[in-house]
């Protein structure tokens, strides 16, 4: 037997349902041959990513071949002449200089830093950040919204995210906040957007009359249907969530219109079905559907290993294909994961960093001390300084130069760099880059994807209709690892 | 050549076919302002008669192509005169100056468009064309070949909007774009660069609603040059001075010279 093949998984019993039966092999690995370039064939025709500036060109065997064997020597300087001679060099998109200072256009608050599910691969530990559970004052609330519209002018566009633990536990102050909000950009003339990432428990039909008054969107942590999501988000006590939770989100689900209700799976090596999750999500009516690997929790409890991303990639790429085939058909079949790649990469999107964490984007603690993100909450390796003295500058500089994709090892000679960005921060700093063949391998599928969906419908890609199956996909900060 | 298709958004924005100049990008063509002007169409005339490259406004030969036989060789620099029976060189008559007497002003070509309206019909069939030399002033008849201008391949005839590829070399339609050290630059008076060049600058109205400011080719124009629209050669910048130093031009912002 060949020993590079990857184990079995261990969920995977013979009897068990197979995501694929009796095809069980390596899935190709999309190896970083030359950061420069991607070949890939679809459609039966050979296709080019360039990587700077994500460019995805059709082209013929000659120049597929011509590169295929420079990249696959490694020769870099072979592949930047080929590009020359074939017309398809261009300035540099992205450059190694970092943006030296970003207003802040979003602040997500830690409105409660606890939670009443005992999940136990949460970053946030239980809620508490693995410090004393508590609740953000009213105050706190108010400065960061006041902080918020500090640098907004008149016609721009604000986010204002609620996160914690369970930032429902901390309702009054959420509302508060959103008034106070909404208050600041009438007066500012800046359009505010809201949202809330919750586990759905303490949802009431209330609740979702305030979040569709103000436009919501709201993201439910759900790490399947039924048992799959007991498993894994039990009640501290242990009694399973799911119909608890199902109860208070349907009310939700019936009344979106300016709101979006969304389901977030979190992938575990205990979840690894994703297509039956998927399925069964967006038949409850979720307005989009999307996952996430458990890279890096804090116990390690949870964490997917290389196999088990193996055969997330497979999972996921049967669930891109059901998506592909739908969305072809004119249907609606909200996978988030690949409508937000189809909507990146016919944009051309081109990245320095996974997120806006740390640039545009920053998390407010309860205490008020500011982080990169929502997720460095209470982490000094993430620290930004305090509302009460301000953004530091300083800290933020150099997050920005050090965290830029050019500076990480290996992103800077892989071709999926600006694309990927080079990893969740959080992630990268506490566990590494495990992930990086089955990001490889996702993106892959996902141009593949992009080629065929463009070639037999070009119309859903022919402008930015917010109609377009492809165009109602999440925003990609929303398609990030999920808090 | 290779065949590259540029699929996505930033793939179209930056791709740049092979022999077109840097100005054809959407982010640096004319026609960002005003779709349309992305290539000279009268480039596609140049090689509507296979073997010959014709000047782009002019019934003159300019070269000859490649596989064409030898003897095309001593048509470079003669002049067309007729195609298939249809004249192409027109007397023209009437008054030199207004109110003057109507006379013989010469002979002048017609217009590409207009002069092969009918000869377009011949696609693909041979045509009786008359040369002239303007030097020897002796005529020759060669029967030539009308090119396709549209590639019409699985589309019903006429329903093609594409161009025949053998119409033009690669880089050849964006020639001759009206850019500042082109002539078209300065000749063109149908205010459609509009966008690129203004037409009359420092202008300001009087309170008997008389307007003054001056021609935009004012050669060193100050604030303090009187304001009357010159259009005395010696006062105005020549197509010589644009074609060496178009960095001369002033920049114009809110329809006054910067200081
Ligand atoms: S983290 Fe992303 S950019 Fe970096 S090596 Fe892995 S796949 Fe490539
Ligand atoms: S991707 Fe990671 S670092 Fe970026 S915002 Fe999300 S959790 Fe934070």
């Amino acid at each position: 037997m060949n020993d590079n093949r990857p184990q079995r998984p261990a969920f995977l019993k013979p009897g068990t349902r197979d995501p694929e039966p009796g095809t069980w092999k390596p899935l190709i690995p999309q190896p970083a041959r030359v950061p420069q370039v991607h070949l890939f064939q679809a459609g039966g025709k050979p296709h080019l990513l360039v990587a700077d500036g994500t460019r995805v060109f059709g082209v013929d065997r000659e120049v597929f071949e011509r590169l295929d064997q420079a990249s696959s020597r490694g020769d870099r300087a072979e592949v930047k002449r080929l590009l020359q001679q074939f017309g398809l060099d261009a300035p540099p998109f992205v450059t190694d200089a970092p943006p030296e200072s970003f207003p802040v256009r979003a602040l997500s608050l830690a409105v409660a830093q606890k939670c009443n599910l005992g999940c136990t691969y949460c970053y946030a530990q239980e809620g508490d950040f693995g410090g004393t559970a508590r609740n953000m004052p009213l105050e706190i609330a108010r400065q960061s919204v006041q902080r918020l519209f500090e640098e907004a002018a008149p016609g721009e566009r604000v986010q204002l995210a609620f996160l914690g633990g369970e930032p429902l536990v901390n309702r009054p102050v959420l509302r508060e906040a959103t008034h106070h909000a909404v208050a600041l950009g009438r007066e500012a003339g800046v359009d505010v957007g809201f949202s809330i990432t919750t586990n759905g428990t303490l949802l009431t039909s209330e609740d979702g009359e305030f979040f569709e008054r103000h436009g919501f969107a709201v993201t439910v942590s759900l790490d399947g249907v039924a048992e799959a999501h007991d498993r894994l988000r039990p009640f501290k006590d242990g009694r399973g969530s799911f119909e608890h939770i199902l109860r208070r989100v349907r009310p939700l689900l019936k009344m979106q219109k300016r709101m979006q209700v969304s389901a977030r799976v979190t992938v575990t090596p205990r979840n690894l079905l994703l297509r039956p999750a998927l399925d069964g999500l967006i038949e409850l009516g979720f307005h989009s559907v999307g996952f996430s690997p458990m890279l890096s929790s804090p116990s390690g409890c949870g964490q997917m290993q290389p196999e088990d991303l193996q055969a997330m990639l497979r999972q996921m790429i049967d669930c891109a294909n059901e998506c592909e085939r739908r969305t072809a058909a004119g249907e609606r079949y909200p996978f988030a994961n690949l409508l937000t790649a189809l909507q990146e990469i016919h944009r051309g999107t081109h990245r320095p960093y996974p997120c806006g964490a740390g640039g545009g984007y920053l998390g407010v603690s309860a205490q008020g001390d500011l982080f990169a993100c929502h997720r460095f909450v209470d982490d000094q390796s993430g620290a930004m300084g305090n509302l009460r003295e301000g953004l530091d500058r300083h800290s933020q500089a150099q997050w920005l130069a050090r965290r830029h994709v050019h500076r990480q090892e290996p992103c800077r000679s892989c071709w999926a760099r600006y694309l990927c960005g080079g990893g969740c921060h959080h992630e990268v700093i506490h566990r590494g880059r495990p992930a990086c063949d089955y990001i490889r391998g996702w993106l892959d599928h996902c141009l593949k994807a992009y080629v065929r969906l463009l070639d037999r419908r070009p119309e859903l890609f022919s402008s930015l209709r917010p109609s377009s199956p492809v165009f109602s996909a999440p925003s990609a900060v929303q398609s990030r690892p999920a808090p | 050549m290779n065949k590259i298709e540029p699929k996505n958004v930033s793939a179209q924005l930056t791709y740049r076919a092979r022999g077109n100049p840097p100005s054809t990008l959407p982010v640096a063509a004319i026609s960002n302002c005003f779709p349309g002007l992305e290539f000279d169409f009268r480039n596609i005339w140049r090689r509507i008669f296979v073997g010959l490259v014709m000047h782009e406004a002019r019934p003159q030969v300019v070269e000859v192509e490649e596989e064409a036989p030898d003897e095309f060789q001593t048509l470079v620099g003669e002049l067309l005169v007729s195609v298939d029976g249809e004249q192409l060189w027109v007397p023209v008559t009437g008054p030199e100056a207004a109110g003057g007497p109507v006379q013989s002003l010469g002979f002048s070509n017609l217009e590409w468009a207009n002069a092969l309206a009918n000869i377009l019909q011949k696609a693909g069939e041979q045509v009786q064309c008359v040369f002239f030399d303007p030097d020897s002033r002796q005529a020759t008849e060669v029967l030539l070949q009308v090119r396709r201008v549209f590639d019409e391949e699985g589309t019903p005839v006429g329903e093609s909007g594409v161009l025949a590829r053998d119409l033009a070399q690669p880089g050849e339609l964006t020639q001759s774009l009206c850019s500042p050290w082109q002539n078209d630059y300065r000749e063109c008076a149908c205010y459609y660069w509009a966008a690129s060049r203004p037409d009359f600058v420092n202008s300001e109205t009087d309170a008997g609603g008389q307007t003054a400011g001056h021609n935009w080719l004012h050669k060193d124009r100050t604030p303090d040059t009187p304001k009357f629209y010159s259009l005395r050669q010696s006062d105005m910048v020549s197509y010589e001075d644009l074609f060496r130093n178009w960095e001369q031009l002033r920049f114009v912002i809110g329809g006054k010279d910067e200081e």
